[in-house]
């Protein structure tokens, strides 16, 4: 699978291995990913997230925000409050109690296997995301996966990232207005 | 409209989405949450017996899970 990715689409995944570890993260997650996407310059993916209008801080903060509710989203904290559950409240005592961003570590710092090493895993949420890709690109009929079938590919599937981007704007269907729908069915992306 | 918003004003249609969402959020907010109290027993010494006991697991479960 790997061998059909293109420069920008293997670019995102050796940033997003990069931002793991500058963030002391022991896995690479789907978020990385979305971070590294944000990095990329001259790609469709990047064409794609400026033509939406994305504000890459506004992506940076809605995934620092889910982080540092333990993995839940804006949409997944409106959803709770419909139940009843206060996630902002959990939060703040949570943290009073154990110190700022204590949702955000799920194991205790610098004593983890993969701490210092080179080698990375992938979680499943970000496998998820690199498999995905490639069916994106299958059913757009597309031969190489590209770093904007990633994005579609994020956007496909729920999760934290799904929702960070649905919240700037970015969904498959916007997606697929400025990208086109598949090979030949022109897009922004093609007429630009 | 933002996809929050939404999810708010259909909050109150029993819309299944939603609420299998929040369990869905609520799993892993609570994988965190249980790593936070584990962290902490074991900064304030318990044993992995003793927070085995509370969580109501084996000993075995939750070494391998918080171990390490």
């Amino acid at each position: 699978m790997f061998e059909r990715f293109t420069e920008g689409a293997r670019g995102v995944v050796e940033g997003a291995v990069a931002h793991a570890e500058r963030g002391g993260a022991d896995k690479v997650e789907a978020g990385h990913l979305l971070l590294a996407l944000l990095d990329a310059r001259g790609t469709k993916g990047a064409f794609a997230l400026s033509a939406l209008g994305v504000r890459p801080e506004a992506v940076v903060s809605g995934l620092e925000e889910a982080r540092r509710r333990g993995g839940v989203s804006a949409a997944d904290a409106e959803a709770l409050a419909g139940l009843g559950i206060d996630v902002g409240a959990i939060v703040s005592r949570v943290e009073e109690a154990h110190g700022e961003g204590a949702l955000a570590h799920g194991r205790p710092r610098g004593r983890r296997l993969w701490a210092g090493s080179g080698h990375r895993p992938f979680t499943r949420e970000a496998k998820t995301v690199l498999e995905q890709s490639l069916r994106v690109a299958l059913a757009r009929k597309e031969k190489s996966i590209g770093d904007e079938h990633l994005l579609l590919a994020m956007a496909a599937r729920p999760g934290v990232v799904r929702d960070v981007l649905a919240g700037c704007g970015v969904t498959f269907d916007a997606l697929e207005r400025v990208l086109g729908n598949g090979n030949g069915n022109g897009g922004a992306a093609k007429a630009g | 409209m933002t996809e929050a918003t939404d999810l708010a004003e259909r909050a109150g249609d029993r819309d299944p989405r939603v609420g299998l969402r929040a369990v869905a959020a609520l799993r892993r907010l609570l994988e965190q949450l249980e790593a936070v109290q584990v962290r902490s027993a074991r900064n304030q010494g318990w044993s992995w017996q003793e927070i085995a006991a509370e969580l109501g697991v084996s000993r075995q479960a939750v070494h391998k899970k918080h171990g390490r």
